[in-house]
């Protein structure tokens, strides 16, 4: 099979994928704008397929991409012969036109830049190799998850604790194109990080302004130290878009309290937690603000989307523990958190952090000083409650490499600016949303918690 | 909505523009425009159908030979096989290349050979006597196990 066709044929999957997703997002994204639906869609399809091609091939051994092809189309039959809800749609349009297609332009270019560096060799990185690639490989070139990908001690170094979601949509795409191609395959990163964008653009055009979305959808897209040819195989990329995906659907569930907007939010967390452990780290940090929100009330939090953000996780860790058993990893040494090593740990910290300063804020102190003027010479935006998030998160980080079981400095060098890089996405609607003044709810005035015309809204859903 | 330093009206709407510029600026500043040239010439000559050559790649960066070894290896080994590589200890890629362009198998390093069913050699020179359990390879040599 030439490359051609192997690309095309992935791009085939990936398309089957989106319509399977846009089946079962319809339902939950009545009144979002057009792009935020096709990164729902995305998203679901990713989640669904990859469930599926587990059932599937377990069940039909050998039997190729067919049974997940008819059952992707049974279950778009069915969804068009169901009606969907319909909400109002009350997108701004007009606003500042020349500017937010030049701004989009300038996304779809940089966009491009990816797809290119992406697809000019097969996927390479030391993670997709070790991990995440290895993984998909062994998945799809044995038609089942074999239990030493968790529990085989000679596979250490594989992460055996990691979610499956990047390696069984690889392995699922793979099936549904007919071949590991490694190559091919890499179109998946390019669709993830145009969805993170679709993301962008479509929330903030219908929270903020068309203005604040496309500002921010080319933030996104210029984000090449996440967006780069090293990346392409890695799961930084999906936890990008999954991170973007828990922010929209937070602050909807915020605004509305809605049923369709909590069916994202449970979604969003499902993605972010079964990509990336920093994604369980995330949406546990949305949970804590919730619970602070709510001032302390567990079940006013529990109800008003607290289920949503640490179900999945949850979830997550049950399957893992009744599953895989996974050999337990060895890149944390808990030690240093008995008070004996307090003074070790501290200085570790302090070590870590004048890494990071030193070597990775300093150089970039002119962009670091224009955000932080851009904050002061901006109002507050709709989004400013994932700054402490954000924060938390980055810290949290600093906390791992501190009592990392390997030297601090090696772990800070290997992996922070990728890590970091992936909080870029969600800043960018940090940053958008101060572009432009948060519109008048949708559902009436925006309150803490669900709104009549929400509920009402959510009950006739 | 509040906060934001108070600015005359001409800087309130530039002003933030220009930061956000500046912000994109940097990030733009790390592709390299020799690179992104060389990218689109190899994903040209691969819609094109041509075959990319393992010293072009990036994925064999410390050994362009060792990727032609791990083709014959994977040739000459069954998908259910346990292979114990024995290659240079650094980088430690060459064990993460050996596990994926080898996977199914299961692939073992240096310390666990009695796991496996086969010892692929790396940079080992085999002198040539007959032997039915090894075989030559371009770079080493493949060893059967009983």
């Amino acid at each position: 099979m030439t490359f051609l066709t192997a690309l095309l044929r992935v791009l085939g999957g990936a398309l089957a994928a989106g319509a399977l997703g846009y089946a079962l997002a319809r339902f939950f994204t009545p009144g979002l704008h057009r792009a935020e639906t096709l990164a729902w869609s995305f998203a679901t399809g990713l989640l669904v397929q990859a469930i599926l091609f587990v059932v599937l091939v377990s069940i039909f051994p050998g039997a190729g991409p067919l049974p997940i092809l008819a059952i992707d189309a049974a279950m778009v039959a069915a969804s068009f012969l169901a009606r969907r809800p319909r909400v109002p749609d009350r997108l701004a349009r007009g606003q500042a036109r020349t500017l937010v297609f030049t701004l989009l332009a300038i996304a779809g270019v940089a966009w491009l830049v990816f797809l290119v560096a992406a697809l000019s060799e097969p996927m390479w990185a030391t993670d997709y190799l070790a991990m995440w690639g290895l993984k998909g490989k062994t998945i799809f070139e044995t038609g089942f998850i074999p239990r030493r990908l968790f529990q085989d001690p000679a596979l250490y170094w594989g992460r055996p604790d990691h979610p499956l979601l990047v390696p069984l949509s690889l392995a699922a795409l793979a099936s549904l194109s007919g071949g590991w191609n490694d190559q091919a395959l890499a179109l998946f990163f390019p669709l993830c990080e145009l969805a993170t964008i679709l993301g962008v653009w479509g929330f903030l055009s219908r929270r903020v302004s068309p203005l604040a979305g496309a500002s921010a959808a080319a933030l996104v897209s210029v984000c090449f130290p996440l967006y780069r040819a090293v990346n392409a195989g890695l799961a930084e990329i999906p936890l990008a878009f999954a991170l973007v995906l828990g922010s929209c659907a937070f602050f909807d569930s915020l605004e509305t309290g809605s049923r369709p907007a909590m069916t994202r939010l449970f979604l969003a967390s499902l993605l972010a937690a079964w990509t990336k452990p920093e994604g369980t780290l995330f949406v546990l940090l949305l949970a804590g603000t919730l619970f602070l929100r709510r001032r302390l009330r567990p079940v006013e939090t529990w109800k008003s989307g607290g289920w949503a953000l640490v179900v999945p996780p949850i979830l997550h860790a049950s399957l893992m523990l009744l599953f895989a058993r996974p050999i337990p990893p060895r890149d944390f040494d808990p030690t240093f958190l008995e008070p004996r090593r307090w003074s070790e740990l501290l200085s570790r910290f302090g070590m870590v952090l004048a890494r990071i300063l030193g070597t990775y804020v300093l150089p970039v102190w002119v962009p670091v000083l224009a955000i932080g003027l851009f904050f002061l010479f901006t109002r507050r935006g709709l989004a400013d409650l994932l700054l402490p998030v954000l924060v938390l998160q980055v810290l949290g980080y600093v906390a791992a490499f501190s009592i990392s079981s390997f030297d601090p400095i090696w772990k800070v060098d290997s992996c922070f600016q990728r890590l970091v890089a992936t909080l870029i996405p969600p800043f960018a609607l940090v940053l958008g949303a101060r572009v432009g003044r948060e519109k008048a709810s949708q559902y009436g005035k925006a309150r803490p918690g669900a709104s009549n015309a929400a509920k009402s809204h959510s009950a006739s859903t | 909505m509040s906060g934001g330093a108070r600015l005359p009206n001409f800087l309130r709407h530039s002003l933030p523009a220009a930061l956000l510029l500046v912000l994109a600026a940097s990030m733009v500043a790390t592709l390299s425009p020799t690179e992104i040239a060389r990218r689109g010439s190899l994903l040209l000559r691969s819609l094109a159908g041509e075959t990319i050559t393992a010293a072009e790649r990036t994925g064999f960066w410390f050994d362009p030979a060792y990727g032609a070894f791990l083709e014959e290896v994977r040739r000459s080994t069954p998908r259910d096989a346990t292979i114990a590589v024995v290659v240079p200890p650094w980088p430690d890629v060459y064990v993460y290349q050996a596990a994926y362009q080898l996977a199914p198998r299961r692939v073992v390093e240096r310390g666990r050979q009695s796991e496996a069913t086969f010892v692929a050699a790396y940079g080992y020179r085999y002198p040539g006597a007959p032997n039915p359990d090894v075989t030559a390879l371009p770079g080493g040599a493949l060893f059967r196990r009983r």
